[in-house]
């Protein structure tokens, strides 16, 4: 038994070196298209700004204003980079939420929306709204409420007798989405018509109500979530296998379960508080880590946090200046490139 | 077993809707006030057929309303939005929904002979069961101050207040008239239109207070975007540096939208403390106190011009 055990330890760490450096070198990577992205998106909006004199404003992190007027430094400090932050931070969230759910549930659609947590924490947002009004704190806080309550509702209704199978959790995420879907449509329709403008467009996914103390917020949520998800990474490649054999090799698997649900739920509460409900960036993002690298939540993991954060910059950018000065909301984007994105990525696999 | 019972219960519901549509064909399809006597064409470029003397209507949005009780027409108005909050006895009248689903059933059961709308949007089944109903809808879509003369004449025609709706477009007249010649030669002062904050929203080309703004000494920096309230981007608000901001607010938004929004706090405007609240009733309700929003507005833009 010892034996065997030091048998396979041996080419098991040369194995994990190989996977390290592997996702070292991707993540290092897919972070330098990250900052390019940051960088080469902060320089395009509704309003023209002197390419150089950005460039080196953005270089010397706004410390030199490098010939721009005190109007294009606010355009480009107050108002473009925050929400290109923000959009990383809602974006790597969501892939994240994803991607966790996805290796948990051992299910390539699950997905925060499907499973109904996005809108538990579209609820716990509303009801901030309604009572708090524009109150930076309670927002995320009450998203979060509904993001776990939503992912306690849906943990619950999937548990019977045989343990919660992928398929009864799917199910129970759909029941509570459609149930949580009406309780909006309920709401909206008891708002006042002055209100309700705003609101539709916040349903559908926008950044550009950045607040100031929203953003440190979701992002430190971003960073450490996806930490703390890359860390049970390996528990989760095994949890891959069926929860029985996860067991027998010694995941301890209620405490993973519980750390990846709470971790993803606090992801998607933080986002949905942000920027309301931006779609399909949980689904495809995930989808096409594991496509171009493989299955290895250490690896597919982290990429898709990053990739995620791309894929929103890159909505967004678009979502605000097609139509300028007019604005869509980045939900409508994320969603037009998603869903055919995904439909070819179904086809292909 | 189960299939026989769907089979029979179908058999008797097909009966009963062939029995129950005989039965309103057989009733005479006229409406109780008489003949179509006049038609008249509605702001949607639909003919509408009215009775000669229309002694029931319901209106479908506030501004309406406004107009229907201006006109002294108020006691025949059996039916009105929500929203519909003036004047004080307006709120007396039966309620039946709000603009967005008005309730249809409550409608028909109030046996108007004419619907008010404001724009067509949404109400294409709505307008038809209407119709079905023998209840004519009449549609209007006020752009301007000259839409909104527009509409107290229709529905003065309508309701055969003729000579006071005339009467009330001429006073109008000459108040926006005063405003305009009180502002004339000033320099026109650069305005932003703050609907909401957070989003940020505006007032656009077509947006029927975009003129109330033109008329009352502004030029509003947007006044060429598409669209009547298009959500718009907030750098380009940081880099219009308006000279001033208009914040509808304290009607029915309530203390909603009274601050000015993140991007816009060092502008010209928010620095001068040029940042001016007026009753968003007055600015959203292409109504007889849109005079009332234009003097406010002038008044606010250009306080020497009215000493």
């Amino acid at each position: 038994m010892i034996g065997t055990t030091r048998d396979i330890a041996i080419p098991k760490i040369r194995q994990n070196r190989v996977t390290l450096r592997k996702t070292l070198i991707y993540c290092a990577l897919l972070a330098a298209a990250l900052l390019l992205a940051i960088i080469l998106m902060s320089l395009v909006g509704s309003e023209r700004l002197p390419t150089r004199a950005s460039l080196c404003a953005l270089a010397t992190l706004g410390t030199n204003a490098c010939g721009l007027t005190q109007d294009q430094f606010d355009i480009l400090f107050q108002i473009r980079l925050p929400r290109i932050l923000l959009a990383a931070a809602v974006g790597g969230s969501l892939a994240t939420a994803g991607a966790g759910y996805q290796a948990l549930l051992r299910n390539p659609l699950a997905e925060p929306y499907l499973l109904g947590i996005s809108n538990g924490a579209a609820v716990g947002t509303m009801i901030a709204l309604i009572f708090f009004g524009a109150n930076e704190w309670v927002r995320p806080l009450l998203a979060f409420t509904g993001a776990i309550a939503a992912t306690f509702a849906v943990y619950r209704l999937a548990r019977g007798r045989a343990g919660a199978t992928p398929e009864r959790l799917i199910l129970a995420g759909v029941i509570v989405t459609t149930f949580l879907s009406s309780v909006i449509v309920f709401v909206t329709t008891l708002m006042d018509a002055t209100r309700i403008r705003s609101f539709t467009f916040w349903l559908l996914g926008d950044l550009s109500g950045t607040s100031k103390a929203l953003l440190p917020v979701a992002i430190v949520i971003a960073v450490l979530g996806a930490l703390a998800l890359t860390f049970n990474a390996r528990s989760l490649n095994l949890l891959m296998l069926g929860e029985r054999d996860a067991f027998d090799l010694g995941v301890e698997v209620g405490r993973v379960r519980i750390v990846v649900f709470l971790v993803a739920s606090l992801l998607v509460g933080s986002s949905v508080a942000a920027s309301g409900s931006v779609g399909y960036v949980g689904l495809v993002v995930p989808h096409l880590a594991r496509l171009s690298l493989g299955s290895d939540n250490r690896i597919s993991i982290p990429a898709a946090t990053l990739g995620g954060a791309l894929f929103v910059i890159v909505a967004d950018t678009v979502a605000r200046t097609i139509i300028a000065p007019r604005e869509l909301p980045v939900g409508a984007i994320t969603a037009l490139i998603g869903a055919p994105l995904f439909i070819y990525l179904l086809k292909r696999a | 077993m189960l299939s026989l019972t769907i089979r029979s219960i179908a058999i008797v519901t097909c009966t009963l809707l062939l029995v129950m549509s005989f039965a309103c064909n057989s009733t005479p399809k006229q409406s109780p006030e008489g003949p179509v006597t006049r038609q008249l064409t509605d702001d949607a470029g639909r003919r509408v057929s009215l009775p000669a003397r229309v002694t029931r209507v319901i209106s479908l949005a506030p501004n309406l309303t406004e107009i229907v009780f201006a006109i002294g027409a108020g006691d025949r108005l059996v039916g009105r939005t929500s929203y519909c909050d003036f004047p004080p006895e307006a709120k007396a009248v039966a309620e039946v929904g709000d603009t967005r689903t008005p309730a249809i059933e409550t409608i028909i059961g109030l046996r108007p002979q004419v619907v008010l709308v404001s724009t067509a949007s949404q109400l294409e089944v709505f307008t038809q069961q209407l119709q079905n109903q023998h209840i004519a809808v009449f549609v209007t879509d006020p752009h301007d101050l000259e839409g909104v003369f527009r509409s107290i004449e229709q529905v003065g025609e309508i309701l055969g207040q003729k000579e006071q709706s005339g009467l009330l477009v001429r006073k109008l007249r000459e108040r926006a008239s005063a405003v305009e010649k009180a502002v004339q030669g000033k320099e026109r002062v650069r305005v932003f239109y703050q609907l909401s904050g957070e989003p940020l929203y505006t007032a656009g080309r077509d947006a029927f207070v975009t003129d109330l703004m033109r008329r009352a000494g502004a030029k509003s920096v947007t006044v060429d975007v598409p669209g009547a309230w298009p959500k718009y981007s907030n750098e380009s608000a940081l880099a219009a540096r308006p000279d001033a901001i208009i914040l509808p607010t304290g009607g029915s938004m309530g203390s909603a939208n009274s601050e000015v929004t993140p991007a816009l706090r060092q502008s010209p405007a928010a620095v001068q403390g040029r940042v001016y609240k007026i009753n968003d009733d007055y600015l959203a309700r292409p109504g007889p106190r849109a005079i009332d929003g234009l003097e406010a507005m002038a008044r606010a833009l250009h306080p020497d011009a009215f000493k």
